[in-house]
């Protein structure tokens, strides 16, 4: 029988760190893990000593796949390999770095990640395909698979940037502990602590115990109710790892416990239920009936403990482990799931260095649209090049197919606009004495110098064939005739601000979220006197029925919300003051909700609104002033 | 359709719990693939991309033909063998839209994150029936159409109106309750211990089950021609249609078909207005001016009661 399993010494934080990745390393299931709050200084050590649990040895360790915010799915899926022969070059392509491994013998890859927040999207998108995927699909040029991934992933990110981060991403690592502060020993010498039986799973893998009822209530109360699938997944599976490694018959509650201690989740000494019979009413197993080979274990009577009115009041506050409890967590670490603590939602745009690019021939990023004859080796178009060589092989006499320099293509790709420019209009704050062309300069001027594409949402036009709603369009250009038109149009009665907002959330999204690296900068610039009078639902539905109230400028402000939780890095938002009154104020306290700079649109300087100064037009965009 | 990799863990179908809106729609699909296709919306975690699959492996024995949402036009367009060119052969190889259309259905996993040009292809094709392909020396035009079948978590942005209307039908993960949590989980850790076992019982006892729910889903594709329906069945629908304000006139073609293949799935001779009244939300949801316009696509009471006065219920 294997050591027993230390539960004396698991709150160092050393130790639950290596029990973690004893743990992914055994267990496929728990193959992504993240650490919250490491000291980036620690991610060689802690990288060293996942790859010398993977592969068994410290000599001469595989090095890492390190993904960072640039990788691109043209690096990740395939890989084009060069070389110069005899009669030209050769080349063949084959599966990429992600998933090279898939379906061979040896140790299963480490994927490092050092910054969660900065993976590009395709590092991003990757990972929500992988890690912890039964199945993936590759359908690149000249690389076809559908593989069971194998590799295992380490990432970091701070507890305060998870909040930002892809529920849906971070769902997928499924052993995450913070460690703040950690102090990490030597690799040998924490390895050299495991017992025998844990380094040799950790190469191996060890199959699974059974999984006691008693222990999957005992998970059902440490991560409370309102806890998800995945999460409690994977706290069973972790002490079902614990329990195999400890050379347990079955995981029981006190796996569980042991579980919950390694990923610095709070553990309460409440007394521990025994297994308990199924509560009346239970309606079986999924349709084929309940095998007989597990005729033991039964849904626990406890499992939903709370009563139906209590989960309203629940949803408000941290969703789970949140707060001391005797017994259990390490001093110093935070929560493993800090996103459930972000006030705002999360962000659509992940925080990391701009992918640049410029709208020159260089451009290697964006849809490919077309080939040209290649002038150096970056990007090329790999079956046009062998199509072009094909052409000329009889001419060539070669006995093997050969590409010459000659036959290089690359890719022409669209120019994925590098700056976006999202206008909201509102029509119905201009006219009498007032109109936005000085206040909007600025930032037209800025559309038109950097070749940014324009968005324009509309609300609250005369001629629009639905008044509850808001329109947009989207422009290749700010010269585009459609965006001059759309300044000048006559004011209506309705003003659908809060669905105008949502709309250009949308548009923002979908910009950095679905065009590969997303753009390198974007201006959101509301021109509004905040006076919304159509309700969300209102414009969802078409029909207005009942007291509107302030429901307009309410949901206004919600949708609003969305947008001020987006990342700051790229995406700048500005919101032009008309100053019309009654409600002056209204601007102001949809900028605070959009986190946007408030820009004076009438021209007379420095004039106060509640005694506040107003910061004045700006001369370009990057030259305001935060509100 | 593609073959699962040998270690492949997918869950036999009939062991999947709950989520019997999502089982019900894409075997309505698999009876009257007519019907067009299905879209699955719901939170991470509740089970899409698993069901797709093991539907497919219990249906079909083979995985669906998928469409990464990272894939390179060559593959779904079509092009050429690169290997096979090296070699200095010419082959043409098959897009991924073509197998599709062989296979009679596309699968896309995260579908609104696909990116935009991919999805103008595939717009571009389902609203045709066409696929062209003119270029990388390919000259080249076939008529084509599959269903498309997406899985997406609304939480990461939403869908052009014109792809959803392309999806047939259209259903949102249920919320499990605790206890169907509780044996969701039971279910998935069990179904992992015993793929360590020689001559499971348990998984001989769940590909049993899968067998026989395809014997009865072949039954129904067989007996669907057969099954009436009555004007007053069409005119439901419309009605059911018109008092939603669905966009278009697929939404009541849609629902017809799949009241008609759900009549065949329960034995029955002829459509019944219950049997229309089950489908509605799936076949309307997604053309409800609030969804086209960003809206929910929750079906919720007020939905419900917009459309139940036409039943009598």
């Amino acid at each position: 029988m294997a050591a027993p399993l230390p539960r004396r010494t698991a709150d160092d934080p050393a130790r639950r760190l290596t029990h973690a990745l004893v743990c992914a390393a055994a267990e496929p299931a728990l193959s992504g893990v993240l650490l919250l709050d490491l000291e980036p200084r620690l991610l060689d050590p802690v990288t060293r000593l996942f790859t010398a649990l993977l592969t068994g040895t410290t000599d001469r360790p595989p090095a890492p796949l390190v993904l960072g915010a640039a990788g691109r799915d043209e690096d990740l899926w395939a890989r084009t390999e060069l070389r110069r022969e005899e009669h030209g070059l050769s080349f063949r392509t084959a599966p990429g770095p992600l998933v090279a491994a898939a379906g061979q013998p040896g140790p299963p890859p480490l994927v490092v990640v050092p910054d969660l927040p900065r993976l590009s999207v395709a590092g991003m998108r990757a990972a929500v395909q992988l890690v912890g995927a039964d199945v993936t699909v590759v359908e690149r040029t000249g690389v076809r698979r559908t593989i069971r991934p194998r590799a295992r992933w380490l990432a970091l990110c701070r507890s305060a940037d998870a909040g930002r981060l892809s529920r849906h991403l971070l769902d997928r690592f499924a052993v995450r502990l913070p460690v703040p502060g950690l102090t990490l020993p030597p690799v040998e010498p924490l390895l050299a602590a495991l017992p025998p039986a844990w380094r040799a799973a950790a190469v191996r893998g060890v199959p699974p115990v059974p999984v006691t009822d008693e222990a999957l209530t005992r998970v059902h109360e440490l991560l409370g109710g309102e806890a998800g699938v995945r999460r409690r997944l994977a706290l069973a599976r972790l002490a079902r790892t614990l329990a195999a490694l400890d050379g347990a018959p079955s995981a029981d509650a006190g796996h569980c416990d042991a579980a919950a201690r390694v990923i610095g989740l709070p553990v309460p000494d409440a007394p521990r239920p025994g297994p308990v019979p199924a509560p009346d009413g239970d309606p079986g197993p999924p349709a084929g009936g309940t095998p007989r080979t597990v005729p033991a274990r039964r849904p626990a009577r406890d499992a939903p403990p709370r009563p139906a009115g209590d989960r309203a009041l629940l949803e408000t506050g941290p969703a789970e482990g949140i707060g001391g409890a005797p017994g259990g967590s390490p001093a110093g670490s935070g929560t493993p799931f800090p996103e459930d603590e972000a006030s705002g939602p999360p962000d659509a745009t992940p925080l990391r260095s701009p992918g640049r690019r410029t709208s020159g021939p260089a451009l290697a990023r964006g849809p490919v649209i077309g080939t040209r004859r290649a002038t150096d080796l970056r990007d090329l178009a790999y079956v046009r090049t062998v199509r072009e060589a094909a052409v000329h092989q009889r001419v060539r006499g070669t006995d093997r197919f050969t590409v010459s320099p000659a036959d290089l293509h690359s890719n022409i790709r669209a120019g994925a606009p590098e700056r976006v420019l999202v206008l909201l209009l509102d029509h119905t704050c201009r006219g009498g004495d007032w109109d936005w062309q000085d206040a909007l300069t600025p930032f037209l001027q800025w559309a038109y110098t950097s070749r940014a594409t324009v968005h324009v949402v509309e609300v609250g036009a005369a001629d629009t064939a639905e008044e509850l709603r808001a329109q947009s369009f989207a422009a290749r250009s700010v010269l585009d005739p459609q965006v001059l038109a759309a300044l000048y149009r006559r004011a209506g009665r309705a003003t659908p601000l809060a669905h105008g907002i949502e709309l250009a959330a949308q548009t923002l999204r979908r910009t950095f979220r679905q065009h590969g690296t997303g753009p390198a900068e974007a201006w959101l610039v509301v021109v509004t006197d905040g006076r919304g009078n159509i309700p969300l639902r209102a414009s969802h539905t078409g029909r207005l029925t009942g007291e509107v109230a302030a429901a307009g400028v309410e949901d206004t402000v919600e949708a609003a919300a969305r947008i001020g939780a987006m990342d700051r890095t790229r995406l700048h938002v500005a919101v032009v003051d008309p100053a019309r009154e009654p409600y002056g104020d209204l601007p102001f306290v949809l900028a605070d909700s959009l986190g946007a700079t408030v820009v004076e649109g009438r021209t007379e300087p420095g004039a106060p609104v509640d005694g506040e100064p107003r910061s004045g037009p700006p001369r370009t965009p990057g030259g305001e002033r935060g509100h | 359709m593609t073959g699962a990799p040998p270690d492949a863990r997918i869950l036999p179908y009939s062991r999947v719990v709950g989520q019997g809106e999502l089982k019900l729609a894409l075997e309505l699909n698999h009876v009257l693939p007519r019907i067009g296709g299905v879209l699955m919306a719901g939170p991470r975690g509740t089970a899409k991309s698993t069901l797709v699959r093991a539907f497919a492996l219990m249906a079909h024995g083979e995985l669906p033909v998928t469409l990464p949402i990272n894939a390179t036009d060559d593959r779904v367009l079509g092009g050429w063998e690169l290997d096979a060119l090296i070699r200095g052969e010419a082959r043409p190889q098959p897009g991924l839209l073509e197998d599709a259309a062989d296979k009679g259905l596309l699968y896309v996993d995260e579908v609104n994150l696909l990116d935009d040009h991919l999805v103008d292809i595939i717009l571009d094709v389902v609203s045709t029936g066409v696929l062209s392909v003119q270029r990388e020396g390919l000259a080249a035009a076939r008529t084509l159409s599959f269903g498309l079948v997406g899985t997406m978590n609304p939480e990461e942005g939403g869908l052009r109106p014109q792809l959803l209307d392309r999806f047939g039908l259209m259903v949102t993960a249920e919320q499990l309750d605790e206890n169907a949590r509780y044996r969701l989980i039971r279910t998935v850790l069990d179904f992992e211990e015993e793929l360590e076992r020689k001559d499971s019982g348990w998984l001989a006892a769940a590909r049993r089950d899968d067998a026989e729910l395809r014997q009865r889903l072949e039954t129904a594709r067989r007996r669907v021609p057969e099954v009436g329906v009555p004007d007053e069945v069409l005119r439901l629908c419309g009605r059911a249609a018109d008092r939603t304000e669905a966009v278009g006139q697929r939404g009541e073609i849609v629902a017809t078909l799949a009241a008609r293949a759900l009549a065949a799935l329960e034995g029955a001779d002829r459509v019944a207005p219950e049997h229309v009244l089950r489908v509605l939300p799936m076949a309307l949801r997604h053309r409800r001016p609030e969804t086209t316009h960003g809206g929910t696509f929750d079906w919720g009471p007020e939905d419900q009661a917009r459309v139940e006065d036409l039943f009598g219920a």
